[in-house]
């Protein structure tokens, strides 16, 4: 692994060409997110009444919160990526240049959790403003930590995916087969333990089922059994995926 | 200028791609500030030679040194003192003309306040100013390329590696880029071109080598390839082929060499008057009597059937 601290600079591309897009991409990571609360949560959460002895929204917050960071990083390193390496041949002005293979992609994977960490924080603002907000200034530092991890986590799952991606319509296979049922099946829109055992058994492989519980925890105050369990997942999961996402991408990228 | 220190130093230098050799085991030597040529059409591998040369393209077998480093992939020191204008346009469509170069700057470790001193001085050389705040996209094609010669001065590189740097380009803009690269090369840098524009090359190179399907097949000075391989003169002569052997015959106390390529047979001279006084007697209606030039040897060299 060639890395350095070139990786920022990659970043910093990055954040000077998104000025221009600053609030369409606003609009468009919001859009789904909102969506969800606003139809599950106040919507369904008129018949759902309480919910461990609180409104539905505030079971609904701190899943549809994650999945928002999960979404943005997603995205960002499918397509924010495709066109970069493919149609707009900037890797290869990058990589003639001291900047690494390694460094071009762990440099996407940041950004793609950066964009993460923006999505994520909007939604925070706007759970504030319907009252659903963690219990302390340092829960929410441990949840804006969390982000970070999982928007890293998902940028570089998603950069393995598109690291073999013959064409846009590739992702679809990804977006629709793995991401989308990852929201049903994570426990944001209900709790798993009516699931039958091989349901919730299938449901602790999946990252963004430990996110969920996390957030929750940050939100409620109260640390859920098995808090240390799902960070350290998350962690593991995420070394191997940027490890091989580098791996896989720079022969991508080197031929 | 011309002392005969090596600035790139190939040995057996080898590039497949699975069952393909792009490039097929060439040697050669670029001496400090010289400009070195290299010639051939599509596909001969000029290209990837390059790519090997400045530690973008994993090298098969062989070894290549830039200043005595061996390049590979992971080599940011020769990258660093490398100075690269890409064959395809690669300029970031996202940002302007300034921000790319700016941008550019960064990734050489160029600090902000000189940065932006090299930048305007740069957008100046290359004559961009009414530019500056344009996105790409707005350029026309001559602006990139002048553009990416910008781009590849950022680090004030010792070697500068141009990939037919003028392609696609119409005859004024091609000049200007004819002129920034002899003003460079004057202020002692090694220049690098590949070309498959003979015109270019001969404005251009100190010495250059014609590369054909991976391998090098002459390397010299231009004026040196032309008259080894060809002579000074060449008649063409616009006759039906079965007329060939008995015109050849009739010239054969002149030794000239001769070839005939689809309607026209070629001889090549180290003086054509006596043969054109020839050729007058037999009062031919198609003939043309010329200086030769590196297109003929390089037609001569790598075939003058089309290369697709
Ligand atoms: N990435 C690649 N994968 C497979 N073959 C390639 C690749 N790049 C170039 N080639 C092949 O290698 C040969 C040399 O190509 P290239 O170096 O681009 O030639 P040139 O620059 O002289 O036109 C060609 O046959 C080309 O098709
Ligand atoms: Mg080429």
């Amino acid at each position: 692994m060639n890395l350095s601290y070139r990786i920022y600079y990659v970043f910093y591309r990055n954040l000077i060409s998104y000025k221009r897009f600053v609030l369409t991409t606003f609009v468009v990571s919001l859009g789904q997110p909102l969506f969800y609360l606003i139809t599950f949560g106040i919507g369904m959460g008129a018949y759902m009444g309480y919910f461990g002895g609180k409104p539905y929204l505030n079971f609904l917050v701190p899943g549809v919160l994650v999945s928002s960071v999960m979404l943005s990083s997603t995205f960002e390193c499918l397509y924010g990526t495709f066109v970069k390496v493919t149609y707009q041949k900037l890797f290869d002005s990058l990589i003639a240049t001291p900047v690494s293979a390694e460094d071009a992609i762990a440099g996407e994977v940041a950004w793609g959790a950066f964009r993460g960490l923006i999505s994520g924080s909007l939604m925070l603002v706007v759970a504030t403003f319907m009252h659903v907000y963690p219990v302390s200034i340092v829960n929410v530092l441990l949840l804006l930590v969390l982000m970070v991890f999982i928007g890293i986590l998902f940028g570089s799952l998603a950069m393995i995916v598109t690291s073999f991606a013959p064409n846009f319509d590739f992702f679809n296979y990804y977006t629709e087969l793995i991401i989308t049922p990852m929201l049903f099946f994570s426990g944001v829109f209900f709790p798993l333990d009516r699931f039958p055992g091989w349901m919730k058994f299938f449901a602790k492989f999946l990252p963004l089922t430990h996110a969920v519980n996390i957030s929750r925890s940050a939100f409620s105050g109260e640390p859920s059994p098995g808090l240390a369990l799902d960070f350290l997942y998350i962690i593991l999961l995420e070394s191997a995926a940027f490890y091989i996402g580098i791996k896989l991408m720079k022969r991508r990228l080197i031929k | 200028m011309n002392s005969k220190n090596p600035v790139i130093v190939a040995k057996n230098l080898t590039k497949k791609y699975g069952n393909l050799t792009a490039v097929d085991g060439i040697s050669f030597e670029i001496h400090e500030g010289e400009c070195f040529g290299f010639l051939g059409p599509n596909g001969a591998g000029k290209t990837t030679t390059i790519r090997m040369i400045h530690c973008v393209s994993p090298i098969t077998s062989g070894t290549v040194t830039v200043l005595g480093k061996p390049s590979h992939i992971d080599n940011r020191e020769i990258k660093l003192i490398t100075g690269v204008i890409p064959q395809e346009i690669n300029l970031d469509p996202d940002l302007t003309v300034y921000e790319n170069l700016m941008i550019f700057a960064k990734f050489f470790d160029i600090p902000h306040i000189e940065s932006k001193k090299r930048v305007n001085e740069l957008i100046d050389f290359v004559e961009l100013e009414s530019k500056r705040n344009s996105k790409i996209d707005e350029l026309s094609t001559g602006m990139k390329r002048r553009l990416l010669v910008a781009r590849a001065l950022l680090n004030n590189p010792k070697l500068i590696i141009a990939d037919e740097p003028t392609t696609g380009l119409d005859p004024q803009a091609r000049h200007l880029i004819w002129e920034r690269l002899r003003s460079l090369k004057s202020r002692g840098t090694t220049l690098l071109l590949t070309t498959q524009y003979m015109e270019e090359a001969e404005q251009l190179c100190d010495r250059l080598m014609v590369m054909h399907q991976g391998r090098i097949l002459k390397e010299g000075s231009p004026r040196q390839l032309i008259s080894d391989e060809i002579g000074r003169e060449v008649v063409e002569i616009r006759i039906a082929k079965e007329e060939d052997e008995k015109l050849i015959a009739q010239m054969a106390d002149l030794a000239c060499g001769h070839e005939r390529v689809g309607d026209t047979l070629y001889f090549y001279c180290r003086d054509g008057h006596e043969l054109m006084k020839k050729i007058v007697d037999f009062n031919l209606p198609n003939v043309l009597n010329r200086p030769a030039t590196l297109e003929d040897v390089f037609l001569k060299l790598t075939g003058r059937s089309l290369i697709e």
